[in-house]
């Protein structure tokens, strides 16, 4: 008995001890040449560059996307190493994260902040030490940072509502919204934009709105308690592409989907992703929500080879894609 | 397990055998920390680059050290509740109301430092209470009680707050937060307040479990309860204090948390009561109850915090960060139990 | 005798690092007989049993079964070599029917591979018969009574045509009737030519049911013995190595006031395991041993909770301490006002397995030994040396776990720690059992001790010539009723038998 227990801990070390080797080794084999370059790094001589990019949380699908559009695009730059980190919601996590990459020495930091405030000053602390900051989609409070990359869900909604005004035309028709997660500020502002987006056409009614914490299934009982209590809706304003779909397929139980037009958000390049469900006619519309992953990797270009000041704010406009260029956009996003 | 024997006379014929035998122990005792030294160990090796050491840095340690405390001691009061063998689910959602009440009674009630410390304390304490009567009272498992009051705390907080997360700005003015509470989040001499607040609690509850008439009621009471109860113990009201214990480290954690993140968010602490068992069991406590110490709870809570710290120096896959913690987690239990065998 | 040899055990040898637990050991057993294997705990008994049942294996020395030489690495192979043991803690998964578990990983299957159920149930019938256990195959192990599922066990044995079968203290939790049953079923299986290994502390059932006796001590083979050639006295001579004057000593005892009176005591309980009172009466003197004999499920282990205010809600009636009425609504209370309790279940109820020897002493002084919160290890110190001294509680320290005593120094721990509250009234449940001679001895010797130092004792025993033994007087129970109570003097096992087993004097038997 107590040799078997013996084995089976020392399998156990082994395992770990050789995983962790592994991961040390193809850390350091892609090091080595940068341990060759003078540390104390007189400018313009550095050839390889590592950069941390610290994820809120790969949970949602357009997160794992902005993961994997700052790798294609890093993939594009031999010279560039990137490593993740996922903070899996989780704020304290995410602190730690930083710090690791502080202790590292990354010459860069991209940052996706899982919230705020909590994040402010672990990124200020990143940002004195020298680390230039690349903050994404989620901004920190204060200056202390070098770029800050976002989409405007403002203009996002406000494009949403005028496609919708103009669809329905001016007999109008009856909208129900299928909103994002109470108290988000995305969600705030990509209902108020619609609604400036819809005003043009007085004849739009919202004569719903709940929200579905942007998950499909918690869409789809929504969308059914909707049904239910309402005989004609024309258009589903879904705040992202899961709810929109989860209530198309509400409808489609229901007998309903022929007669409902469904808008999403997101437009994601992924086969589970709004930009199919547009080409395969289940969505009418999506807008593209950048995750600036390409701009951030092209500003970390900028600031580390190019030496570049680069622009404090960059707002990324969106995409609306319709069944004309849904194909299309698909393919500049790097779809499969 | 406990303590080195002492020689009685007539008792051993083999002087011989006893030396072996304190050879043996003194092992045994050492490997309650094999673990942390050989991941520490571990980590001073694999965490060189550039001929620096990543791992072994006065900075990086004490970012381990405060990382761990809100864990380290939230796993305290767990140690002492899995002492009864019972269980706390409900101390990540404790951490997050509290959190959130802090913030919402600084930020928004106009609280001071000192009435807004008591406050949440009490709320703690209270649903530690609540988890303790329900148990005894009722005679329901533990494990069910507080699976209802994590969902309780944590509706409480979300309603409390909205479902968002309350900012916390310090300044003097009303509806800004007293800048001593700020304190929770600093660091002295380059040790993080977080740390030494766990150090102190460590300390106390190493004192309390092992020299206090409380301690051993509470060891009787895992061990064997009706032989406590017939002893004349009010088992119940040792069972409800353990719980409130637990209640109160909670919300000191959520104290600690609010400060650290500087605010106060009802979604915090999800999961941590994993984490907290993850470190009593890693530590060497028998959730049968009964066995267990406050030193190997504390050399759980390091062991993660420095595998974390490692995997994440490293660079190793997220994914697969998990599936080596999982690994070590049954490693640290088989270590345990072959020591247990003995 | 001339029957064949079916097993040969010779120069049997094992060691647990530096502790030889046995050493040069044989053991013979020949077809249809039944040999009992004694020896106070720690001679090897289980250590020799074990090995039998493949579940260690030896250092040296052979094993022959049937003249062959066995090579077995586990209680499966044994098994299949038609070697059964029956465990003291019963193996049986109670959720499962009777069949089930005799055919337990067993069961006879049909064409598809599904479980045969009607052949199962038609096969358990045939072995329940034989055993003459009158029950339904159908019906869930956890329904029986622990005599009833000790048959169970016997009959998986015998559906996997066992040879041998060891039994290990099989009556320890039986009672008197239910023992009786087992002791038919063991003569029964005899006859069949199955040859059975019995291990007991109890020397009555040696002598009714043993053709041969061996006994070992301190891992020697010491001698095996026909029972028909030796006697009581010679049989401790050899288990403990010493001669023993009298297993009971006679007590000089000068039997004062009366410490107790119980009026009227009812309890109903809501537990269905638990057996109700009805209308208890009972008194007690200083320096009074009271002895109560009664079967398992009579009542008697309940009346001692009632008194140790473990059921106040529960039950009624009044208590009188030093003619004084009192109130007991909780152990604590009992405890303050002077009463003791030894449980009958030293593991479940009175020992905390994972502390220490002095730990278990403290338990319920810890108050006396604390300042403020904090304890007071000296003061403690000296008390469990006191105990350990007066008790002869052999271990290494006070530091040592209880969990790693033997059974006797076990039961002297849970009294030492009673002894520390100095209590009026001592009740003791079945103290001796499951203890070697030596220890029982040591017991009875402490009993009369405290009697006469003027404490008043309360002794439940299932063991007639113990209570008989040791009793100024004796009452018996049945059925949550008292049914008689004699004077030491006037009291024979018939009579005892008698007035525990008829209730209210009408022809009902409670087996």
């Amino acid at each position: 008995m107590k040799n078997t227990k013996k084995w089976l801990f020392l399998v156990f070390v082994l395992v770990l001890s050789l995983s962790l080797s592994l991961a040390a080794c193809s850390n350091t084999s892609e090091n080595t040449s940068g341990t060759k370059k003078p540390s104390g790094g007189d400018s313009g001589e550095k050839k390889n560059f590592l950069i941390g990019m610290s994820q809120a949380n790969l949970g949602e699908p357009w997160r794992v996307a902005m993961n994997d559009q700052i790798k294609a695009a890093a993939d594009e730059y031999p010279e560039l190493k990137v490593v993740f980190a996922d903070a899996a919601q989780d704020n304290s996590k995410q602190i730690a994260d930083v710090e690791n990459f502080i202790q590292q020495k990354v010459d860069l930091l991209i940052i996706s902040p899982n919230e705020a405030k909590p994040l402010t000053a672990v990124v200020k602390k990143a940002y004195d030490s020298g680390i230039p900051v690349i903050v994404l989609d989620r901004k920190v409070e204060g200056d202390a940072y070098t770029q800050y990359i976002g989409g405007d869900n403002k203009l996002i909604g406000k494009k949403a509502g005028e496609f919708v005004a103009k669809m329905l035309g001016d007999k109008g028709g009856n909208v129900v919204e299928i909103k994002g997660l109470e108290g988000a500020t995305p969600q705030q502002e990509r209902h108020d934009g619609f609604l400036e987006g819809i005003s043009s056409n007085p004849n739009v009614k919202i004569i719903a709105a709940q929200n579905a914490d942007w998950l499909k299934d918690k869409a789809i009982t929504v969308m059914e308690t909707m049904l239910q209590a309402n005989k004609k809706i024309d258009v589903v304003y879904g705040h992202n592409d899961p709810a929109a779909e989860g209530a198309y397929i509400a409808a489609k139980n229901a007998n309903r989907e022929k007669d409902i037009k469904f808008i999403g958000i997101d437009g994601l390049p992924t086969p589970d992703g709004g930009l199919k469900a547009v080409m395969e006619g289940r969505l009418s519309a999506t807008y593209i929500y950048p995750t600036g992953g390409k701009e951030a990797i092209e500003s970390a270009i900028s600031i580390l080879e190019k030496k570049e000041k680069v622009e404090k704010t960059v707002i990324l406009d969106t995409i609306e894609a319709t069944k004309d260029n849904a194909e299309q956009v698909y393919k500049q996003f790097g779809g499969k | 397990m406990s303590a080195e024997r002492a020689t009685v006379p007539n008792v051993d014929q083999n002087p011989k055998k006893l030396d072996v035998r304190s050879i043996l122990h003194f092992l045994q005792r050492f490997q309650s920390i094999l673990g942390l030294i050989v991941v520490v160990v571990l980590a001073s090796i694999l965490c060189v680059r550039d001929g620096v050491n990543l791992f072994l840095n006065p900075i990086n340690l004490a970012n381990i050290v405060r990382s761990v405390s809100e864990n380290g001691i939230i796993a305290i009061g767990m140690t002492l509740v899995i002492l009864i063998a019972g269980i706390d689910l409900s101390v990540g959602a404790i951490l997050g109301l509290t959190a959130t009440a802090a913030a919402d009674l600084m930020m928004h009630k106009d609280l001071g430092f000192g009435s807004t410390l008591v406050i949440v304390l009490l709320l703690g304490a209270f649903i530690g209470w609540l988890n303790g009567i329900v148990v005894t009272k009722l005679s329901i498992q533990s494990f069910i009680v507080t699976l209802a009051t994590m969902s309780i705390a944590r509706g409480v907080a979300r309603f409390w707050s909205g479902g968002i997360g309350i900012p916390i700005t310090y300044g003097d003015e009303p509806n800004l937060a007293p800048p001593a509470f700020s304190w929770f989040a600093e660091r002295i001499s380059g040790v993080p307040v977080p740390a030494i607040c766990f150090i102190l609690l460590s300390i106390i509850f190493y004192i309390v479990l092992k020299f206090t008439r409380f301690g051993r009621y509470v060891y009787a009471i895992g061990g064997n309860e009706t032989a406590g109860h017939l002893s004349g113990i009010k088992v119940n009201r040792i069972k409800i204090m353990v719980f409130i214990i637990c209640g109160v480290l909670s919300a000191f954690a959520g104290i600690i948390h609010a400060a650290q993140l500087s605010q106060g968010s009802p979604n915090d602490g999800n999961g941590y009561e994993l984490n907290a068992i993850a470190a009593v069991a890693i530590g060497g406590t028998s959730l049968a109850g009964g066995i267990g110490t406050i030193f190997g709870t504390i050399v759980g809570a390091l062991i993660l915090g420095v595998l974390d710290n490692m995997l994440g120096l490293l660079n190793v896959d997220n994914n697969l960060q998990m599936v080596v913690k999982g690994l070590i987690i049954i490693a640290a239990v088989v270590l345990q139990k072959s020591r247990s065998n003995r | 005798m001339e029957k064949n040899l079916i097993l040969q055990m010779k120069g049997v040898t094992k060691s647990f690092g530096s502790v030889t637990a046995l050493s040069e050991v044989q053991l013979d057993l020949k077809q249809g007989e039944v040999l009992a294997l004694m020896g106070e705990n720690g001679a090897g008994k289980s250590t020799l049993m074990n090995i039998l049942n493949g579940a260690i294996t030896v250092d040296e020395g052979e094993i022959f079964l049937q003249g062959e030489k066995l090579e077995m690495n586990s209680p499966l192979e044994a098994r299949k070599r038609g070697i059964a043991k029956i465990h003291q803690e019963l193996q049986l998964v109670p959720e499962l029917s009777i069949a089930e578990n005799i055919f337990l990983a067993r069961e006879p299957r049909n064409k598809l591979g599904f479980v045969n159920f009607r052949k199962m149930f038609l096969q358990a019938e045939e072995y329940l018969e034989a055993l003459e256990l009158q029950v339904n195959p159908r019906q869930p192990v956890k329904n029986l009574r622990v005599g009833e599922q000790q048959l169970v066990e016997i009959a998986k044995a015998l559906s996997v045509d066992a040879k041998i079968i060891i039994m290990d203290e099989p009556t320890s939790a039986l009672s008197n009737a239910e023992a009786e049953k087992l002791f038919t079923v063991i003569r029964k299986l005899k006859k069949s030519g199955v040859s059975i290994i019995y291990i007991s502390h109890r020397m009555d059932e040696i002598f009714a049911l043993a053709d041969r006796i061996t006994i070992l001590r301190d891992g020697q083979f010491i001698d095996t013995v026909k029972t028909t050639e030796t006697n009581l006295e010679q049989l401790i001579t050899m288990m403990v190595g010493r001669t023993l004057t009298e297993l009971y000593p006679l007590r000089q005892t000068l039997i004062g006031e009366e410490i107790l009176r119980v009026k009227n005591l009812s309890f109903s309980p809501i537990d269905r395991n638990k057996k109700g009172l009805e209308d208890i009466t009972l008194s007690l003197k200083k320096g009074e041993v009271l002895g109560i004999a009664g079967l398992m499920g009579s009542g008697r282990t309940e009346l001692f909770e009632c008194l140790f205010g473990m059921h106040p809600r529960l039950s009624k009636g009044e208590i009188l301490i030093e003619e004084k009425s009192v109130k007991i609504k909780s152990p604590e209370e009992a405890i303050r006002n002077g009463l003791a309790f030894v449980t009958e279940d030293r593991k479940g109820q009175g020992l905390v397995p994972t502390r220490s020897i002095g730990e278990n002493i403290s338990l319920p002084k810890l108050k006396d030994f604390s300042r403020l919160m904090f304890m007071s290890k000296n003061k403690e110190k000296n008390a469990w040396k006191t105990q350990m001294n007066n008790l002869k509680i052999k271990a290494p320290s006070f530091d040592s776990l209880v969990s790693k005593l033997s059974g006797g120094n076990q039961q002297k721990v849970v009294i030492g720690r009673w002894l520390l509250t100095s209590p009026k009234i001592l009740l003791l449940d079945e103290p001796t059992r499951g203890i070697d001679v030596g220890a029982k001895a040591e017991i009875y010797h402490l009993i009369n001790e405290l009697a006469s130092q003027g404490m008043g004792i309360i002794m439940i025993s299932s063991e007639l010539p113990e209570v008989m033994g040791m009793s100024d007087r004796i009452l018996t129970f049945c059925e949550g009723k008292q049914t008689g109570e004699f004077l030491r003097e006037e009291a024979t096992q018939e009579k005892l038998l008698l007035s525990a087993t008829y209730k209210g004097g009408r022809e009902e038997n409670v087996s």
